[in-house]
């Protein structure tokens, strides 16, 4: 027999052999893992969060999951979101010297801005439920297909949607590329009607008094907008401890884009307000975004880093990083720290108030969420394994967000004052999986 | 067959014991969690597995893929990744090996019966029997196998030890917590127990009445056996042992009688323990050079 101890390299040969007998056998029929236990079964996942600004406003979540995975690895998921929100919002104007009054969104009655105070609007209320169904299944070897369905409801609003998506696994599974379209059709019906753009706002009328003064502002009750996406995806395997994926989203969205309970300042030359004019926004939009991220896993870490750069042709441009670190504790259990950080570029028409006595423009707004501004997260997640397998996680954030001058000259009084107020905000989560 | 398969789940000190019987072997897996749940999880996935990789290639079982493959008498028979996996596997191996291990050897066992009695097969039913044997002979690819008639493959070299690498790989899915995996014998960790010792391992040698159980210290990794004492034939005071050199159908000369090597995974340890037994006098010292620890017995 030839000497086989010559071999030197036999231990190697063998690891490479028996790597690559693990990694295919693993893809092809072999069940995997997960399969023995979620097989023909409902996973069912539970979250409460509560979210809160500072002075601003508060929004508590219920989500509700059910997932189910048929033993044709198929996988209807469906979800149901409650939210309530409550508390102040911006609603545009500067601060000033002097108390402001300003007149409710619906025109029956109004409320009052001390002075020095960034206006916010109290009335801001709502609950939306959420309802998302999403099925998906193999088409063929390889190719995974999968459609869903949304709607949405608020006191004012309607949302609905539809999406579609299939991917394409090759090289071994270690590649995936994936095409979706998406497609929404949204209703918004606010309390108190359209404004007309750069209406002045009217003085509030109470019970029994004349409407002529609100409905002459206004142009409709309902409008609405459609939102319709395509997303290019592709998702690549580097190796057992890597995977990287890459999309590229384009955006169109097309109808009634103003808020219409936003309002601007007109100030005079002393900075102090004349007038209140109703915000107006182009009517399209054409939003456009890379995303790369990548999860590496260390011998017990898993680092999870993501960025994303968005633009349209409102000239908005963000920067988003994201990062999280899975580490685990043992027991099943583990903590998640987790960083954000967030940068966009003012709207083109984004301007914190208006000029008495300068031509009006096309499109203006002094919502500070278009504006400049760098926003961060910092958070932390912790989680446990229960008897019995199921899952409860805590997680616990603070998010800063603070706008930025775009270098808009302030005049008279509005050079002492705060126009760029930053918002801090509290995060809580509680998860439950079984 | 299928009403014997019964997973026993019972407490220990530090833990939990699993036993069940799959392969023709006792089969038992240490878990070192308290969660009695996950436990039963753990014990119901790995028993699954075992019996499943058990029903797809063992030869005993006629409804068995190894079995369809047997008895295609040279018809192509479809095959799904998993076993273009092993099969790729084995090739590999055969070629490492220079042809002493070959999946085709099986047959082989026709004319050779281990009985301790002294009927050593003649030169002629050998040289037949060998007509049959020959891995290169075997046409394959990812989606059908052709075997010609006559000839037979069998998994038995490397299916438990591979039953115990998957047992491992779905458990690490489950638990981080450390495990250790025992198919009669051939056995892997995934981690040191929780007191920071290794697992101490009994190692039975088959067939070694007189003798004690080994015990071997394992940090991480896996160990396999080779050998059966009780397996040989004797004729005129030569001993002829079941390690059958694939290449000639004759017995290996001088081949120890039990060795077990530990490998990173198991299926490494099983065929690394095999091919060291091929070696004949040159076992203990072909694995010494190939740097792999081992515990040899004569």
């Amino acid at each position: 027999m030839k000497n086989i101890t010559h071999n030197k390299n036999l231990k190697a040969a063998l690891t490479l052999a028996t790597t690559a007998l693990f990694t295919s056998a693993q893809a092809g029929a072999a069940p995997l893992p997960s399969d023995t236990s979620s097989e023909d079964a409902w996973s069912f996942d539970s979250a409460f969060l509560y979210y809160s600004e500072a002075d601003r406003v508060s929004a508590a979540e219920a989500i509700f999951n059910a997932k189910k995975t048929y033993s044709d690895d198929s996988i209807l998921n469906l979800k149901l979101t409650i939210d309530a929100l409550t508390g102040a919002s911006a609603n545009g104007a500067v601060a000033q010297p002097n108390v402001q009054t300003f007149t409710r969104p619906s025109g029956k009655g109004d409320y009052d801005i001390k002075a020095g105070d960034t206006p916010l609007d109290d009335t801001f209320h709502d609950t939306r439920v959420q309802f998302n169904a999403q099925w998906t299944q193999a088409l063929a070897q390889n190719y995974t297909g999968s459609v869903g369905a949304h709607i949405s409801k608020e006191y004012d609003y309607l949302s609905l949607g539809v999406n579609g998506n299939i991917a394409y696994d090759f090289n071994k599974k270690n590649s995936t590329i994936s095409f979706g379209l998406s497609h929404f059709q949204d209703t918004f019906t606010p309390e108190g009607g359209i404004p007309k753009s750069f209406a002045s706002m009217p003085v509030a009328y109470h019970d029994n008094e004349d409407k002529s003064g609100h409905e002459a502002t206004r142009i409709g009750s309902d409008d609405d907008k459609t939102t319709s996406d395509v997303m290019v995806g592709f998702t690549q395997v580097i190796n057992r401890n890597m995977v990287t994926q890459f999309n590229y989203s384009y955006s169109l969205v097309d109808g009634y884009l103003t808020d219409p309970f936003k309002i601007l300042s007109l100030v005079n030359n002393s900075g102090i307000a004349q007038d209140y004019l109703y915000e107006n926004r182009p009517d399209e939009r054409t939003k456009q975004s890379v995303f790369a991220q990548t999860k590496y896993h260390f011998d017990e870490v898993i680092l999870d880093v993501s960025y994303r750069y968005m633009w349209d042709d409102w000239e908005i441009d963000s920067h988003t990083v994201d990062t999280r670190f899975y580490i685990p504790l043992g027991d099943g259990s583990y903590l998640e720290p987790h960083l954000r950080f967030y940068q966009q570029t003012a709207a083109e028409f984004y301007q914190p108030f208006l000029m008495q006595g300068e031509t009006l423009p096309e499109f203006a707004s002094a919502d500070y969420r278009i504006g400049e501004m760098t926003a961060y997260t910092i958070g932390l997640k912790y989680g446990m394994k229960l008897d019995g397998g199921n899952d409860l996680s805590f997680r616990l954030e603070y998010y800063s967000q603070r706008p930025e001058s775009k270098g808009h000259s302030e005049p008279g009084a509005l050079a002492s004052l705060e126009l760029y107020e930053g918002v801090d905000a509290i995060i809580a989560q509680v998860s439950y999986s079984f | 067959m299928n009403e014997n398969r019964k997973v026993i789940v019972a407490k220990r000190p530090d833990g939990f014991c699993i036993q069940f019987d799959a392969m023709a072997s006792a089969c038992e897996i240490i878990v070192e969690i308290d969660d009695q749940l996950l436990a039963n999880k753990i014990g119901k996935a790995v028993s699954e597995e075992v019996w499943r990789i058990e029903d797809k290639y063992s030869r005993y079982n006629p409804e068995s893929l190894c079995s369809q493959i047997n008895q295609s008498n040279g018809k192509p028979i479809t095959i799904d990744d998993e076993t273009f996996a092993l099969l790729n596997f084995a090739d590999t191996f055969y070629q490492l090996s220079d042809g002493v291990f070959d999946l085709t050897a099986g047959v082989l066992r026709k004319v050779w019966i281990f009985d301790c009695s002294d009927k050593v097969p003649s030169n002629k039913s050998i040289a037949k029997t060998m007509g049959n044997v020959g891995w290169q002979k075997v046409k394959y690819d990812d989606k059908k196998i052709i075997l010609l008639k006559d000839m037979e493959l069998d998994f038995g070299g490397i299916g438990k030890e591979y039953a115990v690498d998957r047992s491992l790989l779905l458990i690490n899915a489950l638990t981080k917590q450390p495990v250790l995996v025992n198919l009669g014998g051939d056995l892997a960790t995934n981690a040191a127990r929780k007191n920071g010792e290794p697992w101490q391992v009994g190692v039975e040698h088959p067939g070694f009445v007189d003798k004690k159980t080994m015990v071997v210290s394992l940090f991480k990794g896996a160990l396999a056996t080779s050998g059966d004492a009780k397996r040989f034939l004797l004729k005129n005071g030569k001993r002829y042992s079941h390690i059958l050199n694939a290449k000639t159908g004759w017995p290996i000369d001088n081949a120890p009688r039990s060795i077990t090597v530990s490998a990173p995974q198991c299926i490494q340890a099983g065929l690394l323990a095999t091919l060291a037994l091929m070696q004949g006098d040159n076992a203990e010292k072909f694995l010494s050079e190939q740097e792999i620890k081992h515990w040899a017995i004569r």
